[in-house]
């Protein structure tokens, strides 16, 4: 039994219909034993349409033109915004210490572009800036930093650059202390630092919106896959090669392998470190 | 080269019947196809439309879809077609046109109310299949692939012309031709393939690849594999053994179990697996014994093999291997899924020892408990039994387990747990209340443990943890004990927390709780108005009127539109008048509510109020008053709502169509229709076919049989429910 479902009706198969239709459009999959905790999640606007069936509701983000916007009070309700400043930082590491030093040698004219692409509240692109500032690689190379979610709720908290103390739980308080100030019980990030990260809205799932964001040498996209069906991760995956600079790096959580899922992407180890190369492809051709 | 676009797609008819094969709808297409209109066809036997239907044997293929409710199809090859007719477009090669027949039951529910019948024209297709066939025949390299590549891709052409392809010069015609042949399984192919078998075993992709197309194969093959299976070469009979299992023909199943005895391990092991695969219910005594035998190679695919065929008769017999190391998991695994109320005992005993394999125990008990719920209602059968046999040991076990287990074992256990009661397991549960997918088990367990977990569930009210204060909030809720309304009336004022505390206050019923709710009712967050809304209206106080009226004049709109819903829900002559100018107030959302609630209010002017609504209000308001008019006695209210399928906002349409249905407005059908027939958003067309599912009638199939084939499945599952109903009615 759902937790907020009781007021409203739920016709035979119309979980089932939402349930897909909410895989299709981002990605995420509840399966059947998560369902009650997606309508648990979507009530609240589906009471806000002033519908009393969940039915209604799947059809207008199913069939309305306007449904559009509605979308994003989807993307707002079911996004994960659980996250902390220094989380899975190996990888972070690697990036800094082993990883951009041998771009640079190689491309020491260019402007390097590094897309976190489910940024949450922000906390993970500007872990990567603080590092990449401490290692003073600001003043040694162009450095373009851009992140996004597909929630709008998550980035306007992103760009407003207040954390509450959860999500210091992982910070060393001398790195704190340095790029936070306090503001009432939470802290506010310093505008320097925060500057140097582009924010937007972009649904994975959607290849035209991230098209752009992904022609970058490094994406981090973390703790994301989590949610996703395979096929989903398999498609976000495709578009990633389409569009990542070679040698191009991918940077996925800990609990989320690849391995199955794409030959698009070569798994190596880096300064302990697990990151995801593009593969380069030749073609031969066999006759049997 | 790209492979040739494939034909156009062929029309098709369709014709329902009812259960003694009176045809009941014939569409238009179907007309058009065969000329046969619709008024010679209604109404009239199947067998009087289609004379020689029984000489041509194709009486019984109708009447086996009626009885055992399978969809059968004619195939073209054979039958060529269903009516007699000349194609609709000259044919090179045929003077009738060839149809491809598929014969599905309609049902509602679990009862077959008839036919529905579809005529598939492919005379083209054929047209098509002839010209490529003569192409693979004769061409070149390049027009041989790109016919057997065109072939290949399109399953709907038929596979014989590939088999000549199979021994093609070229090996990319080849490939094209073996993925086409695999994907079909002619008898001709299969009996090429079996040769292929028997004279190149020693190949393993020819092998490979022959066994792929046995087992997608639906042809019976059954005869040369069962020569197979008494080859001399032991590496063929396994082979073999592997097809028969993949086929899934249960006449090989005397054969497999010969093949028991094998004097080839591997034969067995692959006869053991395919006899599980066949759920060879004759086998399960033999496959016993290898199991009792605990030979470790054998015993393991054996029990996973009893398992698969799922014969209970058989678990206690594997009841002593619990007592063996190697094979108790999977034995343990087994009594979870066959075993009766007698495995409980056993699996309780081994889980009360201290090195007992606790999560498999877990599992297994859960599954017994979910089948006898699922099966009998009775899960809770089996949780008395358990709770009774498992000692402090076992208890403790299951507690110890919880620290470290696999997450998949994690419900398992915490149902368990659930079974039994004690301070320390009620802590337990609490503390993974806060797990989203162990919540509904670890609730169930709480409310089930009843009034001792209340201090417990009160405590979490104010756990750091959100989730785990709402599974508390939501627990104490269905406890209903009124110890907890004050507590619960004090996290309504958590933000997080308001709605399940509301909730849970409904459910109590504790008229202290009034004050507390009331002070939401006027929060800016419309999901906590409507959870402290239902739970007033839950409370059902009878002084509540009192309280209530006077709100529907407070200045803050929010409290206005929920005072509104209390009162319409109650129904309170007094607020009849207040409910009839709010809907006139200047905010959206009060007129909103007012006009919703008017048809359970008794006032004479509600109808007039909803007439002008409908017409002449905001989008909002306007698909409110549809809603409204579909629960209104008034017979004028269906004119308004047939005005409103016209309305420009979608959603004013789409209520104004569901509301005809509510209302069973026969008046309606022809305009429903026209919605059907016009409306350009399918959530429309979905609530008119709907409606007339409700609304019933004549005419009403033959609107919905057009669109049982709809390219929008929500379209053509509307219709076919349609249809089901009103099958159901003749």
């Amino acid at each position: 039994m759902g937790l907020r479902t009781q007021n409203l009706a739920l016709p035979g198969g119309a979980g089932a219909l939402i349930q897909n239709l909410i895989h299709e459009r981002t990605g995420m999959f509840f399966d059947n034993g998560k369902c009650d905790l997606l309508l648990d999640k979507l009530s609240p606007l589906v009471i806000e349409r002033g519908f009393a069936s969940y039915l209604d509701y799947y059809y207008l983000l199913k069939y309305d033109s306007a449904a559009q916007a509605e979308w994003q009070n989807v993307m707002n309700a079911l996004s994960v915004q659980e996250t902390y400043f220094w989380r899975e930082i190996d990888q972070v590491r690697a990036l800094v210490q082993t990883l951009l030093p041998q771009w640079h040698a190689r491309n020491s004219g260019s402007t390097l572009r590094i897309w976190s692409a489910a940024c949450a509240t922000g906390e993970e692109p500007l872990t990567i800036a603080m590092a990449l500032n401490e290692a003073g690689w600001f003043q040694r190379a162009s450095i373009e930093i851009v992140a996004s979610d597909a929630s709008s709720k998550a980035i306007e908290r992103a760009t407003n650059g207040v954390y509450k103390q959860r999500a210091f739980r992982n910070l060393a308080a001398p790195l704190r202390d340095r790029y936070f100030v306090p503001e009432g019980s939470a802290w506010r990030v310093n505008s320097e630092i925060h500057s140097r990260i582009k924010w937007s809205v972009a649904n994975l799932m959607e290849e035209d919106q991230i098209a752009k964001l992904a022609a970058a040498d490094f994406i981090f996209c973390r703790n994301v896959f989590i949610y996703f069906s395979e096929s989903a991760i398999s498609r976000v995956v495709r578009s990633f090669s389409r569009f990542i600079k070679p040698p191009g790096y991918l940077f996925v959580g800990a609990a989320e392998s690849l391995l199955r899922l794409t030959s698009d992407f070569n798994l190596t180890e880096v300064d302990d470190a697990f990151v995801y190369v593009k593969r380069e492809r030749t073609v031969s051709v066999t006759e049997n | 080269m790209s492979r040739e676009s494939t034909h156009t797609q062929p029309e098709v008819g369709v014709f329902t019947t009812d259960a003694h094969l009176v045809i009941q709808v014939w569409d238009a297409t179907l007309a058009r196809l065969t000329g046969i209109g619709e008024e010679s066809a209604v109404g009239r036997a199947l067998t009087a439309v289609v004379p020689d239907l029984e000489r041509r044997g194709l009486l019984k293929r109708f009447q086996r879809s009626l009885n055992e409710g399978v969809v059968e199809v004619l195939a073209t090859a054979f039958h060529h077609y269903l009516i007699l007719c000349p194609p609709v477009n000259a044919s090179k090669h045929f003077d009738q046109m060839q149809q491809r027949v598929t014969i599905a039951p309609l049902r509602d529910e679990d009862k077959i109310q008839g036919l529905i019948v579809a005529i598939e024209d492919v005379t083209e297709r054929l047209d098509r299949e002839r010209e490529l066939a003569a192409r693979l025949a004769q061409g070149d390299e390049s027009a041989r692939l790109n016919a057997a590549e065109t072939l290949s891709a399109d399953v709907s052409y038929d596979a014989t012309s590939l088999l000549g392809a199979l021994s093609d010069d070229s090996w990319q015609v080849r490939r094209a031709a073996v993925k086409g042949v695999s994907q079909r399984a002619a008898p001709e192919a299969i009996a090429a393939l079996l040769n292929s078998v028997v004279e190149n075993h020693h190949n393993p992709a020819l092998l490979n690849s022959a066994l792929q197309v046995l087992a997608s194969s639906e042809v019976d093959t059954l005869s040369p594999l069962l020569e197979l299976l008494k080859d001399s070469d032991a590496d063929l009979r396994m082979q073999a053994a592997l097809a028969l299992g993949e086929q899934g023909n249960t006449r090989a199943v005397g054969a497999l179990i010969e093949a028991l005895s094998d004097e080839d391990s591997n034969v067995r092991y692959h006869a053991i697996e395919a006899l599980g695969k066949l759920k060879a219910t004759n086998a399960v005594d033999a496959l016993a014994t290898i199991a009792e035998s605990r030979d470790f190679f054998l015993a393991f695919a054996a029990l996973d093999a009893l398992a698969k065929i799922g014969e209970p008769s058989i678990a206690p017999r594997m009841v002593p291997l619990l007592e063996d190391e190697l094979l108790r998991e999977p034995a343990i695994n087994l009594l979870g899924q066959l075993g009766d109320e007698t495995a409980v005992a056993p699996l309780t005993t081994l889980l009360n020892t201290p090195t007992a394999p606790t999560d498999a125990i877990a599992n297994a008990l859960a599954t017994l408990s979910d089948r006898y719920e699922e099966q009998y209602g009775e899960g809770a059968h089996i949780a008395d039994l358990a709770s009774r046999e498992i000692s402090p040991t076992g208890a403790q076990n299951l507690l110890d387990a919880l620290e470290s287990p696999g997450k998949e074992d994690l419900r398992s256990i915490a149902l368990v747990l659930g079974w039994l009661k004690g301070q320390s397991v009620d802590r337990a549960l609490t503390r993974l209340m806060g797990q989203v997918d162990l919540r509904n088990e670890i609730i169930d367990a709480l409310v089930r443990h009843g009034a001792a977990t209340v201090d417990l569930l009160i405590a979490q009210l104010t756990a750091e943890d959100l989730e785990v204060r709402r599974s508390a909030a939501v627990a104490l809720g269905r406890i209903g004990d009124p110890k907890a309304t004050p507590p619960l009336t004090n996290a309504l004022s958590d933000e997080s927390l308001s709605i399940d505390a509301a909730n849970a206050l409904g459910q109590i019923g504790d008229p202290r709780a009034v004050d507390g709710l009331l002070n939401l009712i006027g929060n800016s967050d419309t999901s906590v108005r409507q959870a402290a809304v239902s739970a007033l209206n839950s409370l059902a106080l009878p002084a509540m009127s009192k309280r209530i009226i006077p709100l529907l004049h407070d200045s803050d709109p929010n409290v206005r539109e929920s005072a509104v819903k209390i009162a319409g829900y109650f129904g309170y002559p007094d607020a009849a008048g207040s409910l009839v100018d709010l809907s006139s107030d200047p905010n959206e959302r009060v007129r909103c509510a007012a006009i919703e609630h008017l048809p359970f209010v008794e006032d004479d002017r509600a109808i007039d109020v909803l007439a002008r609504a409908i017409k002449e209000e905001t989008p909002t308001v306007r698909a409110a008053a549809a809603r409204a008019l579909g629960n209104m006695d008034a017979p004028q209210a269906d004119r308004h709502l047939i005005e409103a399928l016209a309305d420009d906002d979608v959603w004013v349409r789409y209520f104004s169509a569901r509301a005809l249905g509510r209302r069973r407005s026969e008046d309606s059908v022809a305009a429903l229709g026209r919605v059907i027939e016009q409306e350009k958003f399918n959530h429309v067309r979905i609530a008119a076919l709907d409606s007339l599912g409700q609304i019933g009638g004549g005419r009403v199939a033959g609107i919905a049989a057009g669109l049982v084939r709809d390219d929008d499945p929500n379209v053509a599952h509307a219709a076919q429910a349609v249809l089901g109903k009103s099958g159901q009615r003749d």
